[in-house]
C-alpha cells in the first residue's frame, strides 16, 4: 500500500516464509508486503492459521528455524534489512528496536524467576545499566502500566498475578527499552473482557508517549476498529485486502473481509437473525490451488478466479489495496 | 481422533524412517534365527561336545570351541532364540500386567482400588531390583520361571503408571462417559473403550520392556540367578568372564556382538515406534 | 516450623511404605528365603539339633509373629549379630561407605558427562552434532554393563591392553590406592550411565525449549547460549531433581552389585547378595527396613528440594 513521503518504520516486502513438515514444504506465508509508519498502529487481520502470528513471529526472526524457513523477500527496519543479520545481531534488535507481547500471559513469563529479575535481565542485556538502576527502572515501568506497588512488585513470581496484571508486565518489559515497534500477538485474546479494555487502552496510552509504532496481529475485528488507522487482511498466507480501517469497514472490496465483516455480531440491531457464516473451509496449504486462494468458498466466483491468481493492486483512492478479480 | 487413523498414520511413519525400518529389517533376521532355533533347524548342536579346548577359529567351528570343546557359533545362535524367548514372555506378561493393573488405578482413581495399585507399585519402586529379582529367585527356589517372573514382578510397574495417567485422562472423555451413562458394565468400558485406545503406549513400553529384559538376563546370569536349563548370551559371558584374562575372547565376542546388535537394532525400533506412534514426543 | 510439621505428616504417611517393603520384602527374603538350619549344623545333625537350631532362628513361629517381631526390630534398630557373629549393624557401618565412595564417581561422572552431551545436542539440535551424540547414547544403552565391565577391564587392566590397574579387589587405604582400585569401576558406571541420561537430559531440555516463557526470553534479544544455562537448566531442576533422588536408595544399596560381585569388593550391595543366598535373615532385615526407610527420606527431601526451586509449589 502506498504511505505517502513519510519514511516507514518497517517496510515489508515479498516476505515467504516455509516450514518442512513430514507431508511435504507448507508455504505459511506467501509474498506479503507491508509498511508500518512511524507512531501508527497497523492491524494484521485473519482466521487462526492465515499466517499473521507467523508474519509477525518472523520480523524478529523468532519461527522455529529449521523447519521454517525465510524463502524470500526482504524486512527493512528503517532501511537495514534484517533477514540476512547475523544471529548476534537480531538478538541486539529484539527487545531494543522492536519488541512483542505475546497471547498467552499465564505462560509468557517464567515461572521460576522473578519479574523483577526477568526485567532487570532485559534492561541489562540492552543499556548500560548497573543491577541497581535496572531495578529502578523496572520499577518505573510497573508503575507506567499502573500495577500498585510497584517496587515491591518486583520480587513477585508470575503465579502470584493475575492474566491481566501477567500482561501489563510483559507490556512493561517491553517497552523498557524504548523500542520503535511493538508486535502485539493477540494479546487480548486470553483475558476477559473488562481486562482486554483496560490492556488496549494501557497499549495504546504508552504508544503516545513512547512515540513507537505496533502492529497488533489478531482475528478480532472489533478490537482493529478499535484501536487500529490501518489494516492488513490475510488469508490463506498471503494479503487479501488492506487499507485504512474506515475504508476496510466502509468498503470492504474483497470478498473475504466482507465476509468476515457480516459474521460479526452487532449490539445494537434489536433480534439477531443468524449470523452469515463464509461457507466451505480453509484450503489445505499443501495443496493450494492454481487460482485465487478463496475461490471455493466465494460468493461471486467466476471461472477465471480458479485458473489466474490475483495479484494484490490499488483499489479506490484512499490509499487500499486489493486481491481480487471482481472486488466488491 | 480415531484409533484406525493413528495407526495408519504411525504406520506411513514409520515406514518412511529408514533407519527404524532397517533396524525392523535387523530384528527379524534375528527373529528368523530364533524360529529356526525353536524348530531345530539349526544350532541344535550346541550342547555336544565337537572339538577340544580353547580352539581357535576354523572352518568346522566358525567362532572357535569353548572350555569343554562346545562349538561356540552354536551357543551363540542357539542363545537367540533364548534372548527372544526371554524378551517375549518377559515383555508381553509385563505389558499385559501394568495395562490392566494401571487401567484399573486411572479408571477408579481415588477409591481404594487406586490406592491399593499405587502402593503396590511405590512397594515394588523402593526395592532394589537386583535384590527383588534374588530374593525371588530363592524364594521360588530355583524354578525354571524365577527369573521371568522376577522381570514381570518390576517391570510393569512403569507401564502401569503410564497406562494409569492416560486412562485418567481418557476417563473424562466424552465417549466414556456416554458408555457409562448408557449402563455399559465398568470391565467392558475399561477394556472395549479405554485400553485399545492406550495401545500406542502399550507397543513402545512392550519393546522398551523386550530390550530390558534381554539386559538383565546377562547380569542375573552372571549373578547366578539367571537361566537354568538351555543355553543364553549372559551363560557365555558369564563363561567368559573367567577366560578374557587368559587370552580367550570367542566367547566375550560372540555372545556380546550378536547381543549388541540385537538390543541396538531393537532399541532403534522402539525409537522410531514412539516418534510414529507418540504425537508429543519431540524429537 | 512449617517445614518440621510438613516433614512429620509426611514420613506418619510413609509408614504403609516402610510396612509394604518390609513385608514384601520379609515374606521373599526371609520367610520363603533359604534355610540355614543345616548350614549352621553340618553334617548328620540329630533332630533335637535341628529343633533346637530352627527355634533359635524362629523358624518354627507362625509368619505373622516372625513379622511383627521384624518390626519391632526395626523400631528399635536393633536387627542382632549376623551369622558371622558380626552385629549387623557394624557390617553396615562397614560396607556402606565402600559402596558409597564405589559408585559416587561413576554416578556423578555420568550425569555430568549426559549433561554436557545433552546440551550439546539439544542446543544444535536437528544438526549433526545432535545426530552424532543421539547415536552415541543408543549405542551406549544397547551394550550390557556387564559387557562394558569386562571390556573396560581388558582394555585397562589385562596383559593384552593397557594394564594399568589391578583385575579386581580393593584398597582405599590411601587416596593413590583408591584411585587405582576405583578408575576402572568409575569408568564402565560412567558409561552406562551416559546413555541413558544424555538421553534423559535432552527430552527435558528440547520439552523446555519449546515453552512460551523460552520464546520470549528470545524475543527479548537474551542471548541463546545464556537461556540454555539460565533459564532452561534451572525450569527443568524439577525433573533433574527427581531423578537423582530417586536414584540414591538404587545407588546406596542396591546398585553396586554387579560391581562389587565381579571386582569383588566388600560393599554392602555384595553383603547384602551373600546375604540372600545364604538365608542370613538379620542383614536382610536391616537392609531392607533401611531401603524403606531412605526412601521415605528421599521422597520427603525430593519435596522440599521441588520447594526450593519453584516458587510454584506449596508444601501442604
Amino acid at each position: 500500500m502506498s504511505t505517502g513521503d513519510i519514511q516507514p518504520v518497517l517496510r515489508v516486502r515479498d516476505l515467504s516464509i516455509e516450514f518442512a513438515t513430514e507431508e511435504g514444504i507448507v508455504p505459511a506465508v506467501d509474498r506479503v508486503s507491508f509498511d508500518v509508519l512511524p507512531n501508527e498502529t497497523l492491524g494484521l487481520v485473519g482466521e487462526s492459521g492465515c499466517g499473521k502470528t507467523v508474519t509477525g513471529l518472523s520480523i524478529l526472526r523468532l519461527i522455529p528455524m529449521p523447519p521454517g524457513r525465510i524463502a524470500g523477500g526482504s524486512i527493512e527496519l528503517n532501511g537495514r534489512d534484517l533477514v540476512p543479520l547475523a544471529a548476534r545481531d537480531i538478538e541486539d534488535v529484539r527487545g531494543r528496536d522492536i519488541s512483542m507481547i505475546f497471547q498467552e500471559p499465564m505462560t509468557a513469563l517464567n515461572p521460576v524467576f522473578t519479574i523483577g529479575s526477568q526485567m532487570v535481565d532485559v534492561l541489562r542485556r540492552h543499556r548500560d545499566l548497573s543491577r541497581r538502576e535496572a531495578r529502578a527502572v523496572a520499577a518505573e515501568m510497573l508503575a507506567k502500566v499502573n500495577i500498585p506497588e510497584p517496587a515491591s512488585r518486583l520480587d513477585d513470581y508470575p503465579h502470584q498475578l493475575s492474566g491481566g496484571m501477567r500482561q501489563r508486565v510483559m507490556i512493561a518489559m517491553a517497552l523498557s527499552c524504548k523500542p520503535q515497534l511493538l508486535i502485539a500477538d493477540e494479546p487480548t485474546t486470553a483475558l476477559d473482557v473488562t481486562t482486554q479494555a483496560q490492556v488496549l487502552e494501557q497499549i495504546r496510552g504508552l504508544q503516545a508517549e513512547f512515540r513507537m509504532a505496533v502492529i497488533l496481529v489478531t482475528h478480532d475485528l472489533g478490537v482493529v476498529a478499535e484501536t487500529c488507522r490501518r489494516a492488513v487482511v490475510m488469508y490463506c498466507g498471503s494479503i487479501v485486502e488492506s487499507g485504512t480501517v474506515e475504508e476496510l469497514f466502509g468498503h470492504p472490496r474483497h470478498p473475504y473481509t466482507a465476509g468476515l465483516l457480516a459474521s460479526i455480531p452487532r449490539l445494537r440491531r434489536e433480534r439477531l437473525p443468524e449470523l452469515p457464516v463464509i461457507p466451505g473451509r480453509v484450503p489445505d496449504l499443501l495443496a493450494l490451488p492454481t487460482g485465487c486462494r478463496f475461490a471455493d468458498r466465494c460468493p461471486r466466483v467466476q471461472d477465471r478466479c480458479r485458473l489466474e491468481r490475483p495479484a494484490l493492486v490499488a483499489a479506490g483512492s484512499g490509499g487500499s489495496q486489493v486481491a481480487c478479480h471482481y472486488p466488491l | 481422533m480415531s484409533a484406525g487413523s493413528l495407526w495408519g498414520k504411525a504406520a506411513r511413519k514409520f515406514a518412511r524412517d529408514r533407519l527404524g525400518m532397517l533396524a525392523l529389517a535387523v530384528v527379524a533376521g534375528y527373529f528368523l534365527v530364533a524360529v529356526g532355533v525353536w524348530f531345530g533347524w539349526w544350532a541344535s548342536g550346541w550342547p555336544d561336545l565337537t572339538g577340544s579346548k580353547w580352539e581357535p577359529v576354523s572352518a568346522s567351528h566358525w567362532f572357535g570351541t569353548n572350555v569343554i570343546g562346545q562349538d561356540i557359533f552354536d551357543r551363540a545362535i542357539y542363545s537367540t532364540a533364548t534372548a527372544f524367548e526371554v524378551g517375549l514372555v518377559v515383555a508381553l506378561a509385563a505389558t499385559a500386567l501394568g495395562a490392566v493393573l494401571g487401567a484399573f488405578a486411572g479408571f477408579f482413581a481415588g477409591s481404594w482400588i487406586d490406592d491399593l495399585i499405587v502402593w503396590v507399585m511405590g512397594v515394588l519402586d523402593a526395592i532394589p531390583f537386583y535384590l527383588f529379582v534374588a530374593a525371588v529367585a530363592f524364594a521360588l527356589a530355583g524354578n525354571d520361571w524365577s527369573m521371568h517372573a522376577a522381570m514381570i514382578a518390576t517391570f510393569w510397574v512403569g507401564t502401569g503408571r503410564l497406562i494409569r495417567g492416560e486412562v485418567i485422562k481418557l476417563r473424562g472423555m466424552e465417549y466414556v462417559e456416554a458408555a457409562h451413562s448408557i449402563g455399559v458394565p465398568e470391565t467392558t468400558i475399561i477394556f472395549r473403550h479405554i485400553l485399545p485406545n492406550t495401545s500406542h503406549i502399550l507397543l513402545v513400553q512392550a519393546s522398551v520392556m523386550f530390550v530390558g529384559a534381554i539386559k538383565a538376563e546377562v547380569i542375573l546370569s552372571f549373578l547366578g540367578l539367571g537361566i537354568k536349563d538351555g543355553m543364553s548370551w549372559g551363560l557365555m559371558i558369564d563363561e567368559s568372564t573367567k577366560e578374557v584374562l587368559a587370552g580367550f575372547y570367542n566367547n566375550f565376542l560372540a555372545a556380546s556382538v550378536l547381543m549388541f546388535g540385537l538390543v541396538m537394532a531393537f532399541n532403534a525400533v522402539a525409537d522410531a515406534l514412539q516418534d510414529a506412534l507418540d504425537p508429543r514426543k519431540v524429537s | 516450623m512449617e517445614l518440621l510439621q510438613y516433614s512429620l505428616r509426611k514420613l506418619l504417611g510413609g509408614i504403609p511404605l516402610v510396612i509394604g517393603v518390609t513385608l514384601v520384602s520379609f515374606a521373599l527374603m526371609v520367610y520363603f528365603g533359604p534355610d540355614q538350619t543345616y548350614l549352621l549344623l553340618g553334617k548328620n545333625p540329630t533332630p533335637e539339633q535341628i529343633l533346637e537350631v530352627r527355634q533359635q532362628l524362629g523358624y518354627d513361629q507362625p509368619f505373622i509373629t516372625r513379622y511383627l517381631g521384624f518390626l519391632r526390630e526395626i523400631v528399635t534398630l536393633d536387627f542382632g549379630a549376623a551369622s558371622t557373629g558380626e552385629p549387623v549393624m557394624d557390617l553396615l557401618a562397614k560396607t556402606m561407605p565402600v559402596s558409597l565412595i564405589l559408585i559416587l564417581p561413576g554416578f556423578i561422572l555420568g550425569h555430568v558427562v549426559g549433561l554436557m552431551m545433552a546440551l550439546a545436542a539439544a542446543y544444535w539440535r536437528g544438526r549433526w552434532l545432535d545426530k552424532l551424540i543421539m547415536a552415541i547414547a543408543v549405542v551406549g544403552m544397547s551394550i550390557s554393563f556387564l559387557i562394558v565391565i569386562i571390556g573396560f577391564q581388558i582394555l585397562l587392566s589385562s596383559s593384552d591392553g593397557l594394564d594399568l590397574f589391578p583385575v579386581r579387589g580393593w584398597n582405599a587405604s590411601t587416596f593413590a590406592d583408591y584411585l587405582t582400585y576405583v578408575t576402572v569401576p568409575t569408568l564402565a558406571t560412567m558409561f552406562v550411565a551416559v546413555g541413558y541420561e544424555t538421553r534423559f537430559y535432552r527430552s527435558i531440555l528440547v520439552e523446555e525449549m519449546s515453552r512460551d516463557h523460552v520464546r520470549t526470553a528470545r524475543a527479548f534479544g537474551l542471548p541463546e547460549s545464556r537461556i540454555f544455562v539460565r533459564n532452561i537448566l534451572k525450569n527443568c531442576l524439577i525433573p533433574i531433581i527427581t531423578r537423582i533422588m530417586f536414584s540414591i536408595p538404587q545407588v546406596a544399596i542396591g546398585g553396586a552389585l554387579l560391581i562389587e560381585s565381579y571386582f569383588g569388593i566388600p560393599g554392602v550391595g555384595k553383603a547384602t547378595y551373600e546375604a540372600i543366598v545364604t538365608g542370613d535373615q538379620p542383614v536382610l532385615k536391616a537392609v531392607v527396613s533401611l531401603t524403606a526407610i531412605l526412601f521415605v527420606l528421599v521422597v520427603i527431601l525430593t519435596d522440599i528440594l521441588y520447594r526450593a526451586v519453584d516458587p510454584r509449589v506449596t508444601l501442604k
